[in-house]
């Protein structure tokens, strides 16, 4: 690699977005080259900078409720957005409008919509209910990152009580909770960090034959896992890759 | 939802003109939920935020705008800007704010996507249309340019 090249190369080592190949290429490159190195050591010290939360604007509360209230809540209550073009749309398709228009649920499922089965109904309403929270700015009731908290707070509002345990040690903090509406019923919905990425753990009593952990086809870039803990039906949907997911759900299915 | 406005509020420089931008961009995305192809939902509110936003400063462009975008490689932008890592460190978070904010457009948001938000280079090509390829380059440069003013900052400064 000549330093040329180097320059522009430099930017993907900094983001870890080369290949191994190149990757060494440029290493060797930065033990050879003082001029890249210094250049390279800057590079690092101005993305450490920019890094900091002092740069990152955060949405006001009153942006995301405005948001909040023009999202369609749930797919049903969509329905009002029709009433008007009713006579135009057949009829067939008046059901899939809703849908669609409900919190960008159908795009998610659209593709897969044949025949599913009990799992794939439960994933995909997690799925959406996970999208939902992070678009509608409703992901938590409950904010806090002490399981102390967070597990008091479900009392009265759940006929049951969920394990709560923070994993922040393991690089998966718990950053809050929040009651959700899945399976026709009231869930426990628990909300952990990691990196940038959310992670929704939705749980509720298991009344059917206890199934497994199972691994669900990804819907559409989103990771669900689904597992047994404590008697409860567990699922953890989130954009995190799935090596890692599946290194939560063993986590908590260990702690359960 | 925090990522839309960080992204919308660097672009436009303003937190009313920013949260009009987003609110705009939401409804939009709804009303265009079918155009989503699949992948990245995040990049995808993201592109329509870049658009709204760029729509947005094309109808207000005022005086006052940043320098001129030219796509061009020139040399100048990535060469060594000369600046040391600890003058970086003990910069002032706002000079560098200000910085960054002199940056055109195209250079900025590829800056805040990467390192104010995270965002792979597969969710910025996603983001901000461009090809996967000319990810890195733009950056580049990008990075380059802030380096380079805030360099000339920091020497005004001392002397």
């Amino acid at each position: 690699v000549n330093c040329d090249d180097a320059r522009i190369l430099l930017h993907g080592h900094l983001d870890g977005e080369l290949d191994v190949v190149r990757d060494l290429e440029i290493e060797r490159h930065l033990e050879e080259c003082p001029r890249c190195a210094r250049e390279f050591a800057t590079l690092r010290a101005m993305r450490a900078r920019l890094k900091d939360e002092t740069f990152r604007f955060e949405a006001p509360a009153e942006l995301k409720e405005k948001i909040r209230r023009a999202l369609p809540q749930a797919p049903l209550r969509a329905n009002g957005y029709l009433s008007r073009r009713r006579g135009f749309v057949p009829r067939a398709i008046q059901f899939a409008i809703p849908l669609a228009i409900g919190a960008m649920l159908a795009l998610f499922i659209a593709p897969r919509a044949i025949r599913p089965n009990e799992n794939d109904i439960v994933a995909r309403e997690v799925v959406a209910s996970h999208v939902r929270s992070m678009m509608g700015s409703h992901l938590m009731d409950v904010a806090s990152t002490d399981q102390h908290t967070v597990k008091p707070w479900f009392n009265g509002k759940l006929d049951f009580s969920p394990p709560v345990t923070d994993f922040a040690k393991e690089g998966f903090p718990l950053v809050g909770g929040r009651l959700d509406y899945i399976d026709d019923r009231p869930v426990a919905a628990l909300v952990y960090q990691h990196g940038k990425h959310v992670i929704n753990v939705f749980m509720w009593p298991s009344t059917g034959t206890a199934t497994s952990a199972e691994r669900i086809q990804p819907e559409q870039g989103y990771h669900v896992e689904q597992l047994m803990v404590a008697g409860m039906n567990c699922w953890v949907v989130s954009d995190l890759n799935q090596p890692e997911l599946k290194t939560f759900a063993e986590l908590i299915r260990a702690h359960g | 939802m925090d990522a839309a406005y960080n992204l919308a509020r660097w672009l436009v420089r303003d937190d009313h003109d920013a949260q009009d931008v987003v609110q705009d961009a939401y409804l939009r995305a709804l009303r265009f939920a079918g155009g989503f192809r699949g992948g990245d939902p995040r990049a995808w509110i993201l592109a329509i935020v870049r658009n709204t936003a760029f729509t947005w400063l094309k109808r207000n462009r005022g005086s006052n705008s940043p320098a001129e975008f030219d796509e061009s490689l020139h040399h100048g932008d990535i060469a060594d800007a000369g600046l040391e890592a600890d003058a970086v460190r003990g910069a002032d978070a706002a000079m560098i704010r200000d910085t960054l904010n002199e940056l055109s457009e195209e250079f900025r948001e590829v800056i805040v996507m990467r390192d104010i938000e995270g965002l792979s280079y597969k969710e910025i090509a996603d983001a901000a249309d461009l090809p996967i390829g000319t990810v890195m380059s733009r950056l580049a440069r990008a990075r380059g340019r802030l380096a380079k003013s805030i360099k000339e900052r920091v020497s005004k400064e001392s002397t």
